[in-house]
């Protein structure tokens, strides 16, 4: 890397105290009043060569662009995979070259590939890298590098798991979990090359998202514009801000299981490793412990779930206000129930192993802690359509998907609260109704704020509007297909039809879950081509889409009010933005407009009968 | 670094005060780099991952189904004939802490602008972190010579022999990567950059005497990580 | 426990079916109008508070009955009879405690096709317990059974679906729970925990029959000890055969 570093020539009294840009009438210093900057401006790096400017790019809106499309490409692998195990289920005989070792690989990487590489990355990395620093009203995150290296360790990650798929045995079969003694022993396919890249490529991820996740911390809590307090951040941030704090503290347990699973593998190491008969012969291992992997591996699980879940609650709250023109009710509650439900998963985490031969007595301390948890999740729930209530709502797509995610989500907690309570779990953990609690809640729940969110900020990443018409097919297809997909898997788990089976036989339960089962492998596979609209409709909107033109949603917050839509490389021009209120202020009695952005001051809005700050 | 001049807001002591910095706006730490606030939160969740290793030590040790080895002769190194239990350890034990020492100066000299000492103070600190290292490798190969390995333990539980050499490896690990920092540093302070502000290569700040403050936070952290490992595996 | 999960699901249902009325409700109301009145309240404490302990109270009425049924579940009554269930991959077989009422002790790492329960030949305990090297289970009607778990190799479950109980075998310890078979009949045992390519395969058979059919099977099954002297007895036959040939 040659390229010199540009001096920025912004000087810094450019921002000190005399505020207010083009401020018109008579601005009152007082009520306009913003503490000076504190912090010396950013000194960016400005790639010159295509390489530093698209690929080995510092600048963090490529870099979450770059995010995006490969969790995008993970997650389109992950959508493959799950048609092949559907068509299996629902006709067993129809694909003769899905054996059953090959139904547990998939299984396998469409759950991992799903959680981690997808969604996780999707959210933190994509949305997380284009956002943060626009909404917080930062140039760029603090450290560009770490944050470029960040995304190419996570693409390696990608190549190293994409790789398992070729090598002899293939990919893991171990389920997404991963439990020991299973995982690494002979009985389960790819128990060689295909469990150690898996290992591999997991640690990759943990580091190079510690290295992306420190940056997201470090620009919101430091590097916030002027004006701009931790209570006048979109909820987005909060999401974003509070799932990575999860992860940091999260992901070491990953790691160290992956650590001690590999030695395990690899120098017969007995960490994880009982004694152990195969094949007529007492196996090398002796006097580890299994359920401590699995204590491990939940430790980092359930926070991973909300890792995935808060920043779609963030999102979907500032989608909700700006397409109801009605500010998201109780903002303070929304902050303290996203930090404690954050808080709270640390505490939780023994609820995925209820049967797992843990100490009994464990499961009233987990019982409780994980009910508690569907308090503050509940308030939020309200909160979103109290929003609702008595708003102006604008029934695009945005909102549609805003609007099914409420409806999936309360579905889907709901369901946890079956699987929470202890008793209730036993008879259906590891059957057809955790597979639909946790699509509801993890999979398309959070799918439907990443598919509005992309109808929201489509416009503003590249200048265009999606087509609306379009985008309501899509929305239908999706929902209902997810619905029928989803739905009848209850009713498969009630009548006790256990998870991660190959096929059922001539079991007493398939004559009611032959039929079902057809029906579900049909409505996936329909989603799933459904979601070709949605591409079409990015691909042709790229080139034909209506022009977004400056902050087409009337929104207040800070992205949509750059001064270059789409915003350039350091965001802000010549000037760091000041901010004056929360980017809620939508129908302030008394305002001319049904918005007030939050770079207005006070002075230019006198009437306004503004309550929050 | 104490009295942060920040234009326009107060820094007001104990609780109070700092309630008010996390409502105020742009930064919640008040006059802290960057570059610092990311060590600490790095070493936060460094921190669950050591926790993670000794607790599964803990878990390990407590149900293994042979009895766990007696430490103190395990680890005991022999004088002339006489076998002195912790001895090799102890000695490792103080040259960290000593560096821990050195480093600390070296922070203090670094922000008097003495550039010199400081230098001199971090390769202390270096060399210090290299001994450690050094009598890591002694003491492994010691115990490979008597036969201990990751997945067999003559003296009794095979845990023993995984565990001690996987934290212990981690930690040495941690140390060494110090080591190689220490070393650029100590080159980067003689070499002046902290006077002239030269920029840091993954920043977009300017450089300055903060840096080796950030570097001795890793650094006593790797110390105080060794304090616990030392407690849990040859103390009890 | 069926209760618990009717109860929770007609609340479920209950609070699932107002949330989305409620939604529809106000789209049909609120939908886009220029110029509508909009309300602008961005807190509400009384609503805030009162919807919180409306939760609250909800997830109590919940989780209080489950707490109990699953204190039930994991205290064991007096009187039930004990069986351990072995897993391997893939398949189950049995022991019963015999006339003692004692299982003894057993190991994996003793496993030999002659002591294919890893039996530890010290034991006194173990020589009357009953050895059943088959998938099919025989229970009583009416009697609490605990199951105790071993596994083998890796991680095994025991379901029943329509016991509702299950728990997971776990190799190197051993694992519990009880239920109380009340219905004669043949019910299907699926492995409930994922242990490899077999584990949709890992079928068993649970009959559940009346006193005296259950004592006259109980009477055909093997001890430890009858397994011992058969095998000497084949060791003497073999060894006579081989002294004959020479
Ligand atoms: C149309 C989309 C999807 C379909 C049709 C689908 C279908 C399936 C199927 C058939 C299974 C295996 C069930 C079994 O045999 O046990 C499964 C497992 C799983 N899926 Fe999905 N899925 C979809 C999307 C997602 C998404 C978006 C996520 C993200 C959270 C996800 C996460 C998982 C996980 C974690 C597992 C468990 C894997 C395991 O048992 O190890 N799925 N899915
Ligand atoms: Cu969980
Ligand atoms: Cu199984």
């Amino acid at each position: 890397m040659s390229d010199e570093y540009n001096q920025q020539n912004t000087p810094l009294e450019a921002q000190s105290s005399e505020t207010m840009s083009g401020s018109s009438g008579t601005p009152s210093k007082d009520i306009d009043y913003v503490r000076p900057a504190e912090i010396p401006e950013q000194d960016l790096y400005h790639g010159h060569s295509f390489i530093t400017k698209w690929v080995f790019c510092q600048d963090a809106k490529i870099i979450g662009v770059q995010y995006f499309l490969t969790a995008v490409f993970t997650g389109v692998v992950g959508l493959i995979l799950s048609w092949l195990m559907r068509l299996q289920l629902g006709y067993p005989e129809l694909v003769p070259f899905i054996t059953a070792e090959h139904y547990y690989q998939f299984v396998t990487m469409h759950g991992m590939i799903m959680v981690v590489y997808f969604l996780t990355a999707l959210f933190l990395g994509g949305f997380g890298n284009y956002l943060i620093p626009l909404m917080v009203g930062a140039r760029d995150m603090v450290f560009p590098y770490v944050n470029m290296i960040s995304f190419w360790m996570f693409f390696i990650a990608v190549c190293v798991l994409m790789a398992s798929f070729f090598v002899p045995g293939g990919p893991t079969g171990a389920g997404w979990t991963l439990y020991p003694p299973q995982a690494i022993l002979p009985g389960t396919p790819g128990a060689n090359m295909g469990i150690i890249l898996m290992l591999i490529s997991l640690s990759l991820f943990v580091i190079g998202f510690t290295m992306g996740g420190l940056n997201y911390i470090i620009t919101i809590l430091q590097a916030r514009t002027r004006g701009m307090t931790l209570m006048r951040m979109p909820l987005t941030i909060w999401g974003i801000f509070t799932a990575t704090a999860l992860a940091m503290l999260a992901f070491p347990a990953l790691l160290v299981s992956c650590i001690m699973m590999t030695l395990d593998k690899l120098l017969e190491t007995s960490f994880f490793m009982p004694s152990i008969l195969q094949a007529g012969e007492v196996l090398s291992y002796e006097g580890g412990s299994p359920v401590l992997f699995q204590h491990l591996f939940w430790f980092f699980g359930h926070p991973e779930v909300y890792i995935v879940a808060l920043p779609a609650f963030g999102i979907v709250s500032d989608l909700i206000s700006v397409h109801a023109r009605k500010n998201i009710f109780g903002y303070r509650m929304m902050v303290w129930a996203i930090v404690g439900i954050g808080g709270l998963s640390f505490f939780v985490w023994a609820h995925h192993m209820y049967v797992s031969g843990m100490n009994p007595w464990f499961g009233f301390f987990f019982a409780t802690t994980t009910l508690i948890i569907a308090v503050p999740t509940a308030l939020k729930v309200y909160n979103w359509i109290i929003t609702l209530f008595k708003a102006n709502i604008r029934m695009n797509t945005v909102m549609l998907f805003c609007l099914g995610f409420i409806v999936t989500f309360v579905n889907g907690g709901i369901t946890g609260i079956f699987l929470g309570n202890v008793a209730v779990d036993i008879p259906l953990s590891d059957t057809y109704f955790v597979i639909a609690h946790f699509h509801m809640v993890m999979g398309i729940a959070p799918l439907m704020v990443i598919m509005g969110a992309v109808y929201h900020w489509f416009p503003l990443v590249t200048g265009r509007m999606l087509s609306e018409k379009l985008g309501k097919w899509h929305f239908w297809f999706t929902f209902l297909g997810a619905y029928s997909i989803y739905f009848p898997m209850h009713y498969l788990g009630f009548i006790g039809v256990p998870r991660r089976y190959f096929e059922m036989y001539d079991s007493p339960y398939v004559t009611s879950a032959v039929g079902m089962n057809e029906f579900i492998t049909l409505a996936a596979l329909i989603v799933g081509f459904s979601q070709l609209i949605f591409i079409y409709n990015i691909v042709t909107s790229l080139k034909i889409g209506k022009p977004a033109g400056k902050n087409p949603w009337k929104a207040n917050s800070l992205e949509w009010l750059t001064p270059d839509v789409p915003p350039t490389h350091g965001n802000w021009g010549e000037k760091l933005p000041v901010i004056y209120r929360w980017p809620y202020d939508f129908n302030v009695p008394g305002a001319k407009e049904d918005y007030i952005t939050q770079t207005t001051p006070p002075s230019e809005v006198i009437n306004a009968e503004v309550e929050k700050t | 670094m104490s009295d942060v001049k920040i234009e326009g807001f107060e820094l007001k002591p104990g609780f109070k005060g700092m309630a008010e910095d996390t409502g105020s706006d742009q930064t919640m730490f008040k006059g802290v780099q960057w570059g610092k606030v990311m060590m600490w939160i790095f070493l936060l969740s460094d921190t669950f991952v050591f926790s993670c290793f000794l607790i599964s030590y803990m878990k390990g040790r407590a149900s293994t189904v042979v009895d766990w080895p007696n430490t103190s002769e395990v680890f005991s190194l022999h004088v002339g004939s006489v076998p002195v239990p912790l001895l090799l350890i102890a000695i490792m034990t103080f040259v960290l802490i000593t560096s821990s020492g050195t480093m600390a100066l070296a922070v203090k000299y670094g922000y008097e602008k003495n550039r010199k000492m400081c230098g001199w103070l971090i390769l202390a600190t270096a060399i210090g972190g290299l001994t450690f290292v050094g009598m890591q490798v002694f003491e492994w190969s010691k115990l490979i010579h008597e036969g201990v390995r990751p997945w067999e333990n003559p003296f009794g539980a095979k845990q023993f022999g995984s565990y001690f050499f996987m934290i212990t490896g981690f930690h040495g690990f941690h140390v060494s990567i110090g080591v190689i920092f220490l070393f650029i540093y100590a080159y980067k302070t003689f070499a002046g950059h902290f006077d002239k502000e030269k920029r840091g290569w993954f920043t977009t700040m300017k450089g300055g005497y903060v840096e080796i403050e950030i570097l001795g936070l890793y650094w006593h952290f790797v110390d105080l990580v060794w304090v616990f490992i030392f407690a849990f595996f040859y103390l009890w | 426990m069926d209760d618990t999960i009717n109860l929770t699901f007609w609340i479920g249902g209950g609070v699932f079916i107002l949330v989305c009325l409620f939604m529809v409700y106000c789209i049909l109301k609120f939908s886009y109008k220029e110029g509508r009145k909009v309300e602008y309240k961005p807190e509400d404490h009384k609503l805030e508070k009162i919807l919180t302990i409306a939760t609250t109270v909800g997830v109590i009425a919940l989780l209080a009955p489950g707490l109990i049924v699953y204190n039930n579940y994991i205290n064991t009554p007096k009187n039930a009879l004990q069986v351990e269930v072995n897993a391997w991959q893939w398949g189950w077989q049995y022991r019963l405690p015999g006339e003692d009422g004692i299982l003894g002790t057993a190991q994996v790492a003793k496993i030999t096709d002659d002591n294919p329960f890893g039996m530890n030949l010290d034991d006194p305990n173990g020589k009357d317990d009953i050895l059943i090297q088959d998938d099919v289970l025989h229970l009583k009607t009416d009697r609490p059974v605990k199951i105790l778990l071993r596994s083998l190799d890796v991680l095994h479950n025991y379901y029943v679906p329509q016991f509702r109980a299950k728990m997971d075998a776990i190799p190197g310890i051993i694992s519990y729970y009880w239920f109380e078979p009340n219905k004669i009949g043949e019910y299907e045992v699926l492995c409930a925990e994922y242990c490899g390519v077999g584990h949709y395969a890992m079928r068993a058979k649970v009959i559940v029959e009346n006193e005296d059919n259950y004592e006259n099977w109980i009477k055909e099954q093997e001890t430890f000890s009858d397994l011992i002297a058969k095998q000497e007895n084949n060791k003497l036959k073999t060894t006579l055969v081989a002294q004959n040939n020479d």
